[in-house]
């Protein structure tokens, strides 16, 4: 046993499977590209793994333990972190507090009770602010962000988490190409200690990051390799590269 | 930047108010009068746990007045059992509903200290189950409402209809004041009114300094997106029970003071239009500020005292007209006018110095 591993996979909604039989494996400290043609199914994946959707069967495996239908919160404790496709930040909230938030070192209600700060924060902080470069926009709420400072943000907030497994649901959706590039050098430095799922379209990034790539397709696993072994497969090619590299 | 978020100056505002406010007894000679303020003192209280749990932890909670009621039904029962003594055991309405005996319920009562805890830990605990099993179950936002909105019905009915033990419609009426030991606490006296104030105050602090703590950040965060603060690692059926909770034992206190203050009880404190007018306060004063939600229950419940008559059956209209007008031109409340104005104030002094503070040197905002 592993790292992270799905096994069988499935998910239906009423009479559709969204999710079907869906298996990947994967390794520490690698960044794992998971694409695929919209309503693949990566979202859905996403949910199942975090536990914001039940699995209709199969299994999801984190370091040695069985997560398969634990609640969300009992997940994340665990180390699994999530950046959401539609950047959900704390929008009354100000850029510090959603990052104090973030920083979920303890979660017993009562204990927090009798704590104002976590002790690691001010540590973790700088960390992130360097990383993000939100340090000037630290006081404002974060309802008034731009979509791009809301994406930082976000990213920020699960660096703060400190998860061992990240996982980022199309991450530079809607940013300038500067901070694209920005986002793939955080992501090559976090891999050396962490490990990433990446959600992404854009195969110019994907190229960037990725250690490996996984193609969804209808729910099912369709390849799985390096970036060269994708691009070289015949059915990649067929439902989803075909148009985008020609 | 805006004084209003700045915290010192936020306790600064406090301690000027309730410094006011104690210094209301030395000008004021009339004690119906002081009887009439310490109850809205009680009022505060209230309006107090509702911004804790309404404006603070997002949770509309139509029921407040289960948590009330009921810390006013043990204090009541309390000071009941203290006019009883051995040759006459049993207060006077059960012997008219042909009970012959004290019935079990009651016999806690008959020790003072007890019945107090009681009267305070009974509805915290009832806080705490239907709390949980609610939040547990995700229930949330407008359908949490109407289940405390339910509750509290429910709650009133079976008052109402234990006659033998509760008196029914009638209430309980406590003969004489609350004694502890050797001191008595006359309703109508400085002390009295020193004392609801007292416990307002220590209730403000309280909850001040949660809201400040990372219980009060997070729930702030669930007010926001309780989805999101999952995937964080916080338990939110936890926090949410916690919040809620807590805030139904400060109605319990406010429940077992007025019935010092009043030596009166009855289903009518489990009306719903006695819990919503506690929403009303909130939501007029400023639920997201402590104080702005205690101004509010003064505000209006003095408004009342004095206007309520007048208007005699249209009151509770202009009420609900107000309380939509403000809460659709200042969801903040009249409190927030004074932040804006703060804020108005902060920018003009920003630029008289020649230009506005950098960000970096704002200090960080707390929770209102
Ligand atoms: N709650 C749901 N109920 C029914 N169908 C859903 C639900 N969530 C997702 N789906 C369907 O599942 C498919 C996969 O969606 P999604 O995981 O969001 O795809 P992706 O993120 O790869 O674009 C889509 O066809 C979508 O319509
Ligand atoms: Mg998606």
């Amino acid at each position: 046993m592993g790292f992270f591993e799905i096994r069988d996979l499935c998910k239906s909604f009423d009479t559709v499977t969204v999710i079907n039989q869906f298996s990947i494996e994967l390794v520490e400290q690698t960044l794992c590209c998971l694409v695929g043609p919209n309503g693949a199914g990566k979202t859905t994946t996403m949910d199942l793994i975090t536990g914001r959707q039940k699995p209709t069967s199969g299994q999801i495996m984190f370091c040695d333990e069985d997560i398969t239908g634990l609640d969300e919160h009992e997940i994340a404790r665990r180390g699994i972190g999530r950046k959401f496709q539609v950047p959900a930040v704390f929008r009354d909230l100000t850029v510090k507090q959603n990052l104090e938030v973030a920083c979920s070192r303890s979660t017993n209600p009562v204990k927090n009770f009798f704590r104002f700060r976590e002790p690691v924060f001010a540590a973790k902080l700088e960390e992130v602010l360097a990383l993000t470069g939100l340090g000037p926009r630290l006081n404002t709420e974060a309802g008034i962000l731009s979509h791009g400072e809301t994406q930082w943000l976000e990213i920020g907030m699960v660096l703060m988490q400190d998860p061992r497994l990240l996982l980022f649901d199309e991450p530079v959706a809607g940013m300038t190409e500067q901070e694209i590039e920005k986002t793939a050098e955080i992501f090559n430095r976090l891999k050396k200690t962490h490990s990433l799922v990446v959600v992404e379209h854009d195969m110019a990034f994907v190229k960037q990051i990725a250690d490996v790539v996984t193609v969804m397709h209808m729910g099912s696993l369709l390849a799985q390799g390096s970036i060269g072994e994708i691009e070289a497969n015949e059915r990649v090619r067929e439902v989803y590269l075909g148009d985008a590299e020609d | 930047m805006n004084l209003y978020h700045n915290v010192r100056a936020q306790w600064l505002a406090y301690l000027v108010f309730y410094l006011f406010l104690a210094a209301v007894p030395l000008v004021v000679d009339d004690n119906f009068l002081l009887n009439q303020l310490s109850t809205y003192g009680v009022y505060g209280m209230l309006a107090l746990s509702i911004s804790l749990c309404w404006g603070f932890g997002g949770i509309l909670n139509l029921g407040q007045g289960i948590a009330f009621g009921l810390g006013a039904y043990g204090m009541a029962m309390t000071m009941q059992m203290q006019s009883q003594d051995a040759s006459n055991p049993m207060p006077p309405f059960m012997l008219n509903n042909s009970l012959d005996h004290l019935p079990l319920l009651w016999k806690p009562f008959a020790n003072t200290g007890v019945g107090m805890v009681l009267a305070l830990v009974v509805p915290t605990l009832f806080c705490l189950v239907f709390g949980g099993l609610m939040f547990r179950a995700r229930v949330s936002g407008p359908f949490f409402a109407i289940m405390t909105l339910a509750m509290l019905s429910a709650w009133g009915t079976l008052i109402l209809d234990m006659q033998p033990y509760t008196n029914g419609v009638n209430g309980i009426t406590p003969p004489a004041p609350l004694h502890l030991g050797e001191f008595t606490l006359d309703p109508y006296s400085p002390t009295a009114y020193w004392t609801v104030l007292g416990l307002l105050v220590v209730a403000t602090v309280v909850a001040k300094l949660m809201t400040l703590s990372r219980f009060g950040l997070v729930v702030q965060a669930i007010r926001n997106d309780a989805e999101r603060v999952r995937f964080l690692g916080y338990s939110v059926a936890g926090y949410e029970t916690a919040i809620y909770t807590i805030s139904g034992f400060f109605a319990a206190v406010a429940g077992c003071l007025w019935v010092t203050l009043t030596q009166y009880v009855s289903p009518a404190q489990f009306d719903t239009t006695f819990s919503l007018s506690m929403v009303i306060w909130a939501g007029i004063g400023g639920r997201m500020s402590l104080m702005g939600a205690i101004f509010g229950a003064f505000l209006i419940q003095g408004a009342q005292s004095y206007l309520g008559d007048a208007f005699l059956n249209t009151w509770l209209l202009i009420l609900g007209a107000f309380f939509i007008l403000v809460v659709r031109f200042l969801p903040k409340g009249l409190i927030g006018l004074v932040e804006s104005a703060l804020g108005r104030l902060g920018r003009k002094r920003g630029h008289d110095n020649g230009g506005s503070v950098p960000a970096q040197q704002m200090l960080p905002q707390p929770g209102e």
